[in-house]
């Protein structure tokens, strides 16, 4: 393995630095912004669960984008890495709706176009299929939390102190299992595509054994964790503004929503509970956290009686859906072409 | 760990406790200035009224301590931030109805209000329209913290009987401007009658207050 490997790496790194910037303040942005819990405390807690997701969860996404296209030069997979990295930070600076997981997919089918691989419409059908399902269950579990939530604090009768404390304990533990379900959902997209160019041998650390696409995934999940600590701050002041008016309940309860969306898209052990029961299983892709927190709002709205409601947001989402993965795909397709014909690099094989 | 989990624990209950306390002294405030009033239209300044004004006194200390040590706590522990500025203005409106009864039962030492008998029932009733109003309100107010469904049914309690003290107090002016009393006795009992209704008028504004701050209390 050799120094220009890491120079290939760099724009997937590039791209978990700006996922741990970005996505992270969905998971503690509240949290943080209401002042309920520290920076800090939410930055090392973020940190230490992204990468435990990624290491140890992180393998179901990344074989579905494996299977939507598998990316078998390390030229061309940091080539897809880049042009997503390039689509996202075009759109957000654009005020456009960007999810980084859209951008990827693009990626991988600028790739398969470019290279002339056959892509596979119905993983890509399925994959799509999620962007819409996961704003929608979002959603639907904040709805359904809602009335919960509210049942309880009912009944329970529960001092105002006590109840404040009782959140604050509840938006530290679901914002461990946010970062958990993160990591494991969106590892893939910041790694996936360099997995099947991955030089590393497996690693033994005592009575662990790390393998190469783990070793991968623990450093997308470091990059992430940088991004966490050396930016997310600036992006949780930006957003803190907007979403100081929720309420530290509901701010748990779209934490709650979006996690445990994050989670059913990552977990195998879930799938497996499923498939062993006979009962229907959703794929493993990774979803965008971002439209798991609008989702969530959005339901919450729905609760409250749907006053307040902005649906221009649900199509500037859907707009999203289009866009993001067709401005990445041209990318992509335009800088391979430059990569192979100009710097005389092998983007696919 | 378990020492700062355990820690964390012991001082919600014990700001829990306090909060508790606070409205406690409300409650004993009202049962007190009842009291003494009916004392001071017996007895006039005498030994027993001069009791109940200094007890009514060290409850007005005590609520006191009691709200700076709840707001501090609040702030120092940066507790309940979406609703801080809420209950710390809750909490300084329920002082000031506190403060007032102070007030009023020293005005009553003081300045030693002549009723004549024929008013004392009314004066009885009056005092006992805004104990009872003041109770409500504390029930209120302590059903924000703990079970804020019920707050409106308190509220309505709390706006009927502040209507009663203004009827009451109304009648009880008219009746003495009626009679033969000199002007100067009549518009001192009028300022007194006014004040000790005026405590009524603060607990209705601390409801409204309430009323808003329970709709944001509601996730």
């Amino acid at each position: 393995m050799d120094l220009s490997y890491f120079i290939f790496l760099s724009s997937g790194l590039f791209l978990g630095w700006s996922l741990g910037a970005n996505d992270a303040a969905n998971i503690f942005g509240t949290a943080v912004g209401t002042k309920m819990v520290k920076f800090r405390t939410a930055a090392i807690i973020a940190s230490v669960f992204i990468i435990i997701g990624a290491v140890f969860a992180g393998g179901g996404t990344s074989k579905t984008l494996d299977e939507l296209g598998s990316v078998n030069a390390l030229p061309g997979a940091f080539m897809v890495a880049l042009s997503a990295a390039l689509a996202v930070y075009w759109m957000v600076n654009s005020s456009l709706p960007v999810s980084t997981t859209q951008a990827i997919v693009g990626s991988i089918v600028g790739w398969n176009f470019y290279s002339g691989y056959e892509t596979d419409y119905a993983i890509l059908s399925k994959i799509v299929s999620t962007w819409i399902i996961c704003p929608i269950l979002s959603g639907g579990i904040a709805i359904a939390l809602y009335y919960l939530v509210r049942l309880i604090i009912k009944h329970s009768k529960m001092h105002l102190i006590r109840q404040d404390l009782y959140t604050r304990i509840g938006l530290i533990l679901v914002g461990a299992f946010g970062a958990y379900a993160l990591g494991a959902n969106n590892i893939a997209n910041v790694m996936g595509v360099f997995v099947d160019s991955s030089p590393f041998a497996p690693l033994n650390i005592g009575r662990f054994v790390l393998s190469g696409p783990q070793i991968l995934f623990l450093l997308g999940g470091i990059a992430i964790s940088v991004g966490v600590f050396t930016y997310s701050h600036k992006i949780i002041r930006t957003i803190g503004s907007g979403v100081m008016s929720m309420s530290p309940m509901i701010a748990w309860i779209v934490v709650v929503s979006q996690s445990l969306v994050l989670f059913i898209f990552a977990s195998q052990g879930l799938q497996n509970l499923l498939s062993s029961n006979g009962l229907p299983t959703l794929p493993l892709v990774p979803v965008s956290s971002s439209q798991a927190v609008i989702g969530a709002v959005m339901g919450i709205g729905i609760a409250k009686g749907g006053r307040g409601i902005r649906w221009s947001i649900l199509c500037r989402i859907a707009l999203g859906w289009i866009t993001t993965p067709a401005i990445s795909a041209l990318i992509c397709f335009i800088s391979l072409f430059f990569l192979e014909n100009v710097f005389n690099l092998t983007v696919y094989r | 760990m378990f020492h700062v989990k355990f820690s964390l624990f012991s001082q919600t209950k014990s700001l829990e406790n306090k909060i508790d306390l606070f409205h406690d002294k409300i409650i004993d405030v009202a049962m007190t200035f009842k009291k003494a009033v009916r004392v001071f239209l017996a007895e006039k300044r005498s030994e027993e009224y001069r009791k109940l004004s200094k007890q009514i006194k060290q409850i007005e200390h005590d609520a006191d301590g009691l709200r700076r040590d709840i707001e501090s706590k609040l702030y120092a522990q940066n507790l309940i931030p979406d609703l801080r500025a809420d209950v710390l203005e809750l909490v300084e409106n329920l002082d000031k109805i506190i403060n007032r009864f102070d007030e009023v039962s020293y005005k009553f030492y003081i300045e030693r209000p002549d009723f004549p008998p024929e008013y004392h029932m009314r004066m009885t009733e009056l005092c006992e329209q805004v104990a009872d109003c003041t109770e409500n309100m504390a029930i209120a107010s302590r059903a924000f913290f703990r079970d804020f469904s019920t707050v409106r049914d308190y509220s309505q309690k709390v706006y009927f009987i502040e209507h009663e003290t203004d009827l009451t107090s109304g009648r009880m002016k008219e009746a003495i401007f009626d009679s033969d009393m000199p002007l100067a006795n009549k518009i001192h009992l009028c300022n007194i009658i006014s004040e000790v209704a005026d405590i009524a008028d603060i607990a209705e504004d601390c409801i409204d207050e309430l009323l808003i701050f329970t709709i944001k209390r509601d996730i």
